[in-house]
């Protein structure tokens, strides 16, 4: 018999209030693992199809806080870009939301310049790329194809015009798999904004370093009033739906922390309120005041760290099923680690001490004689 | 020495001198201050006035009355106090939970003084599969664990019939006899302060008299 055991013991000698309790925390740290997990993913995701296009700096407009930076007319900022010294290539990207088919939720139809070196990091795995900037075709991702029920040879109905699906490729980020993809020309010409981008994308020089790449941004910043030249990182960071999550995960996190924390200080003041006498016998037997902090203390850690982990579990669970429903399929490659997993846990055992600190401090103080005399 | 709760004066006075491996009882109506005498003696309670000592150390100077009663006090209470979701043996182990020593050996120990209590088949059950006079055993046993130098027992044989309040009271005198200790006993039962070495009359928080259970 030791402390461990004792205090599993006493949590077992009353099992309904403690699966409540684990079942309490488990939802409010599943909560947490889903809403952070995707938060996560989401600028993840957003960061892997930038890096994954070979992109090294972005231009986009300052004000811009939407989840696609607004378009601009893209002509002469490109022309200044390109005077540069160690800018090797400009590429315009439009980018839109837009419902291609009744009965699926809507998805990213992306423009890129025809010929640019944004196509190269795209597997095609049917069909072939567009043949000239003109050309009214689409290719699809593996996902969208798999969402539209649509393969090669097909035609969906964009903004109006018919296109036909000549080919399907795989991207490593998600947000590219779940898009469409035509030349940039014909999606300036369908959303109506001819001569506009959403942003640029700038390849620097192979030997260019972290200095040479500030100095751009200095550049663009004197040059170009009112744009910014920065990382696709900073790009993702700065976007609105990305803060948003992160905010919302924050925010379950600390609703969830106090809720957790509030659940074991209610659940362990009960306890010894019921065990006052228990405690007192205790003390008489010579029980130190710290070990019975630390019984009281270790009870609510493995009621919180068993919920935590359980937590865990339903969040993942619940993420896999986001992952998988029609209407997010795509758009979310949530992002778990076991760092994240023993931070949750982490996070698990802070909430139980806090909240079985007050609980065991009480105890500790009560007097053995009062407590052996409590009913 | 004086004891009051804060409402009434338990303890008036009490002058009381009780020698070492003494076995003395403690008797008296309700109310008279046994029980409040019994936890002043076993730093249950601090006395509002006045002065204890323990072989020369003087219990107002005794920093931690935790690891004063560890080391020198076994207590038994009437009702037996034993934990309802841990075995015999687990129970009488309790008391060591956060000593410095081996959780093996406690637990050996604690198998030798159910033995000796004649609770060898019994050491795996839990309390509500034992009889009171079991339970009172495991409590005894639970009160031995830590070496202790004197025991203090709230009526213990209350809640028992009188043959398993005989067969308690022959063990813990037994024991105490035995181990050199000194048994304080808080009792109504005028044949179990009958076995004591002295008895201590008590009335309205005074002792009343104090002589040999024999004279």
């Amino acid at each position: 018999m030791n402390l461990f055991r004792f205090a599993l013991d006493n949590l077992y000698r009353r099992p309904a209030r403690s699966m409540l309790t684990i079942s309490a925390i488990a939802l409010g740290i599943a909560a947490v693992v889903a809403l952070t997990s995707i938060a996560w993913g989401f600028e993840a995701s957003w960061q892997k199809a930038n890096d994954a296009r070979g992109t090294d700096l972005i231009v986009t407009r300052i004000a811009s806080e939407n989840t696609m930076p607004s378009p601009f007319r893209s002509e002469k900022v490109q022309q200044t870009l390109e005077a540069m010294p160690q800018v090797k290539e400009v590429v315009g990207l439009l980018s839109e939301m837009l419902t291609v088919s009744e009965d699926s939720p809507p998805v990213f139809v992306f423009g890129w310049v025809y010929g640019s070196y944004l196509w190269d990091h795209l597997k095609l795995m049917d069909g072939r790329w567009p043949n000239e900037r003109m050309e009214q075709v689409v290719v699809i991702g593996s996902l969208a194809s798999e969402m539209l029920h649509k393969k090669t040879g097909d035609h969906v109905e964009i903004e109006g015009a018919n296109f036909e699906i000549v080919g399907i490729f795989e991207s490593s980020a998600v947000v590219e798999n779940g898009a469409l993809l035509m030349t940039l020309d014909q999606a300036q010409k369908i959303t109506d904004k001819p001569g506009k981008v959403n942003v640029l994308n700038i390849k620097v020089d192979a030997n260019a370093s972290e200095a040479d790449m500030n100095a751009i941004k200095a550049q663009v910043r004197q040059a170009l009033p009112g744009f910014v030249a920065i990382t696709s990182g900073e790009l993702v960071r700065k976007n609105a739906v990305v803060r948003l999550s992160k905010a919302m995960s924050n925010a379950t996190i600390l609703v969830a922390s106090l809720v957790g924390a509030l659940v074991v200080f209610n659940t362990m003041l009960m306890s010894i309120s019921e065990r006052t006498r228990e405690i007192g016998v205790l003390l008489a037997l010579g029980w130190q005041r710290s070990t019975i902090i630390k019984l009281i203390v270790s009870e609510s850690i493995i009621l919180s760290l068993v919920g935590g982990a359980v937590g865990i579990l339903i969040g993942v669970g619940i993420t896999w099923g986001l992952e998988h429903i029609e209407l997010m399929r795509g758009k979310i490659d949530a992002i778990f680690s076991l760092p994240f997993f023993f931070a949750v846990l982490g996070l698990s055992v802070l909430l139980g001490i806090l909240g079985g600190l007050y609980p065991a401090v009480k105890a500790a103080r009560l007097l053995p004689s009062n407590a052996l005399r409590h009913e | 020495m004086h004891f009051d709760d804060g409402q009434t004066k338990a303890l008036n006075g009490v002058d009381l001198e009780i020698g070492a491996g003494e076995f003395v009882a403690i008797v008296g109506p309700s109310g008279s201050g046994k029980s409040s005498l019994l936890n002043v003696i076993g730093t249950l309670d601090a006395p509002s006035s006045g002065e204890l000592t323990f072989q020369e150390q003087a219990y107002s100077k005794i920093r931690d009355a935790s690891l004063f009663r560890r080391e020198n006090i076994g207590f038994i209470f009437q009702s037996f106090h034993l934990i309802p979701t841990l075995s015999a043996l687990d129970n009488v182990v309790v008391p060591t939970i956060g000593c410095a020593g081996s959780e093996s050996e406690f637990r050996a120990r604690a198998e030798d003084l159910l033995i000796q209590l004649g609770l060898r088949e019994r050491l795996h059950h839990f309390p509500n599969k034992l009889s009171g006079g079991e339970r009172q055993r495991v409590a005894i046993a639970r009160a031995l664990i830590n070496r202790p130098r004197m025991i203090l027992a709230d009526e213990p044989t209350g809640s028992l019939d009188s043959v398993n309040a005989t067969q308690v009271l022959d063990i813990l005198s037994n024991i105490a006899k035995q181990e050199g200790l000194t048994l304080i006993m808080v009792t109504h039962d005028a044949t179990v302060s009958a076995r004591a070495d002295r008895i201590v009359k008590m009335r309205d928080g005074k002792i009343e008299n104090t002589h040999g259970a024999t004279s």
